[in-house]
Protein backbone atom coordinates (compact mmCIF):
# COMPACT_ATOMS: atom_id res chain seq x y z
CA UNK A 1 0.00 0.00 0.00
CA UNK A 2 1.47 3.38 -0.91
CA UNK A 3 -1.18 5.71 0.42
CA UNK A 4 0.52 8.81 1.85
CA UNK A 5 0.54 8.90 5.64
CA UNK A 6 -1.11 12.32 5.52
CA UNK A 7 -4.30 10.59 4.41
CA UNK A 8 -4.18 8.51 7.58
CA UNK A 9 -3.86 11.75 9.54
CA UNK A 10 -6.90 13.18 7.76
CA UNK A 11 -8.88 10.03 8.55
CA UNK A 12 -7.80 10.30 12.20
CA UNK A 13 -8.93 13.93 12.30
CA UNK A 14 -12.34 13.03 10.86
CA UNK A 15 -12.80 10.18 13.35
CA UNK A 16 -11.77 12.43 16.23
CA UNK A 17 -14.20 15.12 15.11
CA UNK A 18 -17.05 12.61 14.87
CA UNK A 19 -16.20 11.24 18.31
CA UNK A 20 -16.00 14.73 19.84
CA UNK A 21 -19.34 15.69 18.27
CA UNK A 22 -20.95 12.62 19.77
CA UNK A 23 -19.34 13.34 23.12
CA UNK A 24 -20.93 16.77 23.26
CA UNK A 25 -24.29 15.95 21.68
CA UNK A 26 -25.36 12.65 23.23
CA UNK A 27 -26.97 12.37 26.67
CA UNK A 28 -26.66 8.63 27.30
CA UNK A 29 -23.56 8.01 29.46
CA UNK A 30 -22.75 4.74 27.73
CA UNK A 31 -22.84 6.31 24.28
CA UNK A 32 -20.66 9.16 25.59
CA UNK A 33 -18.10 6.58 26.77
CA UNK A 34 -18.20 4.97 23.32
CA UNK A 35 -17.45 8.35 21.77
CA UNK A 36 -14.42 8.64 24.06
CA UNK A 37 -13.23 5.27 22.77
CA UNK A 38 -13.68 6.59 19.25
CA UNK A 39 -11.49 9.60 20.02
CA UNK A 40 -8.82 7.40 21.62
CA UNK A 41 -8.82 5.30 18.46
CA UNK A 42 -8.30 8.40 16.36
CA UNK A 43 -5.34 9.33 18.58
CA UNK A 44 -3.92 5.83 18.04
CA UNK A 45 -4.26 6.23 14.29
CA UNK A 46 -2.35 9.51 14.53
CA UNK A 47 0.49 7.82 16.44
CA UNK A 48 0.70 5.07 13.83
CA UNK A 49 0.57 7.52 10.92
CA UNK A 50 3.48 9.41 12.46
CA UNK A 51 5.44 6.21 12.96
CA UNK A 52 4.81 5.15 9.36
CA UNK A 53 5.80 8.60 8.11
CA UNK A 54 9.13 8.39 9.93
CA UNK A 55 9.78 4.78 8.92
CA UNK A 56 9.25 5.50 5.23
CA UNK A 57 11.08 8.82 5.27
CA UNK A 58 14.03 9.00 2.88
CA UNK A 59 17.18 7.84 4.68
CA UNK A 60 15.46 6.08 7.57
CA UNK A 61 17.48 3.02 8.57
CA UNK A 62 15.22 1.28 11.07
CA UNK A 63 11.49 1.39 11.86
CA UNK A 64 10.25 4.12 14.15
CA UNK A 65 8.78 2.31 17.17
CA UNK A 66 7.63 5.11 19.45
CA UNK A 67 4.31 5.24 17.60
CA UNK A 68 3.32 1.58 18.11
CA UNK A 69 4.59 1.59 21.73
CA UNK A 70 2.49 4.61 22.62
CA UNK A 71 -0.46 3.13 20.72
CA UNK A 72 -0.22 0.03 22.93
CA UNK A 73 -0.23 2.22 26.03
CA UNK A 74 -3.25 4.11 24.70
CA UNK A 75 -5.06 0.80 24.15
CA UNK A 76 -4.37 -0.17 27.78
CA UNK A 77 -5.56 3.19 29.05
CA UNK A 78 -8.69 2.89 26.89
CA UNK A 79 -9.47 -0.48 28.44
CA UNK A 80 -8.93 0.94 31.93
CA UNK A 81 -11.12 3.93 31.13
CA UNK A 82 -13.91 1.71 29.84
CA UNK A 83 -13.80 -0.47 32.95
CA UNK A 84 -13.86 2.44 35.41
CA UNK A 85 -16.44 4.35 33.33
CA UNK A 86 -18.81 1.41 33.18
CA UNK A 87 -18.42 0.73 36.91
CA UNK A 88 -19.38 4.38 37.46
CA UNK A 89 -22.39 3.91 35.16
CA UNK A 90 -23.52 0.96 37.27
CA UNK A 91 -23.08 2.97 40.49
CA UNK A 92 -25.00 5.95 39.04
CA UNK A 93 -27.76 3.72 37.74
CA UNK A 94 -28.14 2.15 41.16
CA UNK A 95 -28.63 5.56 42.79
CA UNK A 96 -30.66 7.35 40.11
CA UNK A 97 -32.27 4.59 38.02
CA UNK A 98 -31.08 6.52 34.97
CA UNK A 99 -28.09 6.81 32.65
CA UNK A 100 -29.08 10.20 31.27
CA UNK A 101 -26.47 12.89 31.83
CA UNK A 102 -29.20 15.48 32.47
CA UNK A 103 -30.14 13.57 35.64
CA UNK A 104 -26.64 13.65 37.12
CA UNK A 105 -25.88 17.37 36.77
CA UNK A 106 -25.60 18.19 40.48
CA UNK A 107 -22.11 19.60 40.03
CA UNK A 108 -23.30 21.85 37.19
CA UNK A 109 -25.49 24.13 39.28
CA UNK B 1 -5.69 -2.84 -4.93
CA UNK B 2 -4.35 -2.26 -1.42
CA UNK B 3 -4.87 1.46 -1.90
CA UNK B 4 -8.49 0.96 -2.88
CA UNK B 5 -8.94 -1.27 0.17
CA UNK B 6 -7.48 1.46 2.39
CA UNK B 7 -9.94 4.07 1.14
CA UNK B 8 -12.80 1.58 1.37
CA UNK B 9 -11.90 0.82 5.00
CA UNK B 10 -11.49 4.52 5.77
CA UNK B 11 -14.96 5.14 4.37
CA UNK B 12 -16.30 2.24 6.43
CA UNK B 13 -14.67 3.57 9.61
CA UNK B 14 -16.15 7.04 9.12
CA UNK B 15 -19.61 5.64 8.30
CA UNK B 16 -19.53 3.35 11.33
CA UNK B 17 -18.43 6.20 13.61
CA UNK B 18 -21.30 8.31 12.34
CA UNK B 19 -23.49 5.34 13.17
CA UNK B 20 -22.23 5.43 16.77
CA UNK B 21 -23.15 9.10 17.09
CA UNK B 22 -26.49 8.95 15.28
CA UNK B 23 -28.00 5.58 16.23
CA UNK B 24 -30.83 5.76 18.77
CA UNK B 25 -30.50 2.32 20.30
CA UNK B 26 -27.33 1.79 22.43
CA UNK B 27 -26.99 -1.75 21.05
CA UNK B 28 -26.80 -0.32 17.53
CA UNK B 29 -24.16 2.11 18.79
CA UNK B 30 -22.06 -0.76 20.15
CA UNK B 31 -22.32 -2.72 16.90
CA UNK B 32 -21.37 0.37 14.86
CA UNK B 33 -18.39 0.92 17.14
CA UNK B 34 -17.36 -2.70 16.60
CA UNK B 35 -17.52 -2.21 12.82
CA UNK B 36 -15.44 0.95 13.17
CA UNK B 37 -12.79 -0.93 15.21
CA UNK B 38 -12.59 -3.69 12.63
CA UNK B 39 -12.17 -1.17 9.79
CA UNK B 40 -9.38 0.50 11.78
CA UNK B 41 -7.72 -2.88 12.39
CA UNK B 42 -7.75 -3.46 8.62
CA UNK B 43 -6.16 -0.04 8.12
CA UNK B 44 -3.44 -0.87 10.68
CA UNK B 45 -2.77 -4.14 8.86
CA UNK B 46 -2.59 -2.40 5.48
CA UNK B 47 -0.18 0.25 6.74
CA UNK B 48 2.27 -2.26 8.19
CA UNK B 49 1.25 -2.69 11.84
CA UNK B 50 0.39 -6.37 12.18
CA UNK B 51 0.73 -6.58 15.96
CA UNK B 52 -1.34 -3.47 16.55
CA UNK B 53 -4.07 -4.83 14.27
CA UNK B 54 -4.20 -8.04 16.31
CA UNK B 55 -4.19 -6.11 19.58
CA UNK B 56 -6.96 -3.85 18.28
CA UNK B 57 -9.21 -6.81 17.50
CA UNK B 58 -8.39 -8.67 20.73
CA UNK B 59 -8.65 -5.76 23.17
CA UNK B 60 -11.24 -3.50 21.54
CA UNK B 61 -13.29 -6.02 19.60
CA UNK B 62 -12.99 -8.71 22.25
CA UNK B 63 -12.78 -7.16 25.68
CA UNK B 64 -14.08 -3.58 25.59
CA UNK B 65 -17.06 -4.33 23.36
CA UNK B 66 -18.13 -7.23 25.56
CA UNK B 67 -17.90 -4.92 28.58
CA UNK B 68 -20.17 -2.34 26.90
CA UNK B 69 -22.68 -4.95 25.75
CA UNK B 70 -22.63 -6.55 29.21
CA UNK B 71 -23.45 -3.29 30.97
CA UNK B 72 -26.17 -2.35 28.46
CA UNK B 73 -27.84 -5.71 28.89
CA UNK B 74 -27.31 -5.78 32.68
CA UNK B 75 -29.06 -2.43 33.09
CA UNK B 76 -31.59 -3.30 30.37
CA UNK B 77 -30.94 -0.17 28.32
CA UNK B 78 -31.63 -1.75 24.95
CA UNK B 79 -34.78 0.29 24.39
CA UNK B 80 -34.08 3.94 23.52
CA UNK B 81 -36.33 5.28 26.24
CA UNK B 82 -33.73 7.74 27.49
CA UNK B 83 -34.35 11.25 26.19
CA UNK B 84 -31.27 11.37 24.01
CA UNK B 85 -32.28 13.23 20.92
CA UNK B 86 -29.94 15.56 19.05
CA UNK B 87 -32.13 18.66 18.71
CA UNK B 88 -31.79 22.17 17.32
CA UNK B 89 -31.39 23.62 20.82
CA UNK B 90 -27.86 22.23 20.96
CA UNK B 91 -26.81 24.29 17.92
CA UNK B 92 -27.13 27.70 19.52
CA UNK B 93 -24.84 30.46 18.25
CA UNK B 94 -22.33 30.19 21.14
CA UNK B 95 -22.03 26.41 20.79
CA UNK B 96 -21.46 26.61 17.03
CA UNK B 97 -18.88 29.37 17.55
CA UNK B 98 -16.96 27.31 20.13
CA UNK B 99 -17.08 24.34 17.77
CA UNK B 100 -15.67 26.34 14.90
CA UNK B 101 -12.87 27.79 17.06
CA UNK B 102 -11.87 24.34 18.31
CA UNK B 103 -12.00 22.90 14.77
CA UNK B 104 -9.87 25.75 13.43
CA UNK B 105 -7.28 25.25 16.21
CA UNK B 106 -7.11 21.51 15.54
CA UNK B 107 -6.81 22.05 11.78
CA UNK B 108 -4.04 24.60 12.31
CA UNK B 109 -2.11 22.22 14.60
CA UNK B 110 -2.56 19.40 12.10
CA UNK B 111 -1.37 21.47 9.17
CA UNK B 112 1.66 22.58 11.19
CA UNK B 113 2.50 18.97 12.09
CA UNK B 114 2.23 17.80 8.49
CA UNK B 115 4.39 20.68 7.25
CA UNK B 116 7.14 19.91 9.77
CA UNK B 117 7.07 16.16 9.20
CA UNK B 118 9.57 16.31 6.35
CA UNK B 119 9.46 15.39 2.71
CA UNK B 120 8.47 11.96 1.54
CA UNK B 121 10.14 12.44 -1.85
CA UNK B 122 12.11 9.18 -2.04
CA UNK B 123 10.55 6.92 0.55
CA UNK B 124 12.43 3.96 1.98
CA UNK B 125 10.88 0.56 1.44
CA UNK B 126 8.53 -0.88 4.04
CA UNK B 127 10.43 -3.24 6.42
CA UNK B 128 9.84 -6.87 5.50
CA UNK B 129 7.97 -7.86 8.67
CA UNK B 130 6.03 -4.66 9.05
CA UNK B 131 6.88 -1.67 11.21
CA UNK B 132 5.93 -3.22 14.55
CA UNK B 133 7.66 -6.60 14.14
CA UNK B 134 7.65 -8.36 17.51
CA UNK B 135 11.44 -8.55 18.18
CA UNK B 136 12.01 -4.83 17.73
CA UNK B 137 8.85 -3.92 19.60
CA UNK B 138 9.71 -6.22 22.53
CA UNK B 139 13.24 -4.81 22.72
CA UNK B 140 11.85 -1.30 23.01
CA UNK B 141 9.02 -2.21 25.37
CA UNK B 142 11.20 -4.13 27.84
CA UNK B 143 14.20 -1.88 27.39
CA UNK B 144 13.64 1.80 26.99
CA UNK B 145 9.96 1.71 28.00
CA UNK B 146 10.26 -0.69 30.96
CA UNK B 147 9.30 1.96 33.51
CA UNK B 148 6.08 3.01 31.71
CA UNK B 149 5.32 -0.69 31.27
CA UNK B 150 5.56 -1.23 35.03
CA UNK B 151 3.52 1.92 35.64
CA UNK B 152 0.80 0.52 33.39
CA UNK B 153 0.77 -2.71 35.37
CA UNK B 154 0.23 -0.68 38.55
CA UNK B 155 -2.55 1.21 36.75
CA UNK B 156 -4.25 -2.07 35.88
CA UNK B 157 -4.05 -3.26 39.48
CA UNK B 158 -5.45 0.03 40.77
CA UNK B 159 -8.26 -0.16 38.21
CA UNK B 160 -9.20 -3.69 39.21
CA UNK B 161 -9.53 -2.59 42.84
CA UNK B 162 -11.34 0.65 41.92
CA UNK B 163 -13.88 -1.17 39.77
CA UNK B 164 -14.67 -3.66 42.52
CA UNK B 165 -15.13 -0.84 45.03
CA UNK B 166 -17.27 1.26 42.66
CA UNK B 167 -19.56 -1.48 41.47
CA UNK B 168 -20.03 -3.12 44.86
CA UNK B 169 -23.40 -2.59 46.45
CA UNK B 170 -23.04 -0.32 49.50
CA UNK B 171 -25.56 -1.50 52.11
CA UNK B 172 -25.03 1.47 54.45
CA UNK B 173 -25.60 4.03 51.68
CA UNK B 174 -28.73 2.22 50.57
CA UNK B 175 -30.14 2.37 54.09
CA UNK B 176 -29.28 6.07 54.20
CA UNK B 177 -31.07 6.70 50.87
CA UNK B 178 -34.08 4.73 52.01
CA UNK B 179 -34.27 6.76 55.22
CA UNK B 180 -33.99 10.02 53.26
CA UNK B 181 -36.73 8.95 50.88
CA UNK B 182 -38.98 7.99 53.78
CA UNK B 183 -38.38 11.35 55.46
CA UNK B 184 -39.16 13.21 52.21
CA UNK B 185 -42.37 11.23 51.87
CA UNK B 186 -43.32 12.15 55.39
CA UNK B 187 -42.64 15.87 54.91
CA UNK B 188 -44.37 16.28 51.56
CA UNK B 189 -48.05 16.09 52.61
Amino acid sequence: MNVPSEHMLVLAAILFAVGAAGFFLRRNVIVVLMCVELMLNAANLTFLAGSRMHTLKAGATHPSLQGPIFAIFVIVVAAVEAAVGLALVIAIYRNKQSVNLEDVAELKD
Amino acid sequence: MANALFYLMALGAVAASLGVVLAKNPIQCVLSLLASFFCLAAIYLLSGFQFLAAAQILVYGGAIMVLFLFVIMLLNLGNPGVADRIDAKMFSRENVLVGFVVAAALLFAGALAVRQSGEMAAPTAMPEHGIDAIPGLANEMFGRYLLPFEAVSMLLLATAIAVVVLAKRDKRMEKHHAANAARAEGVKP
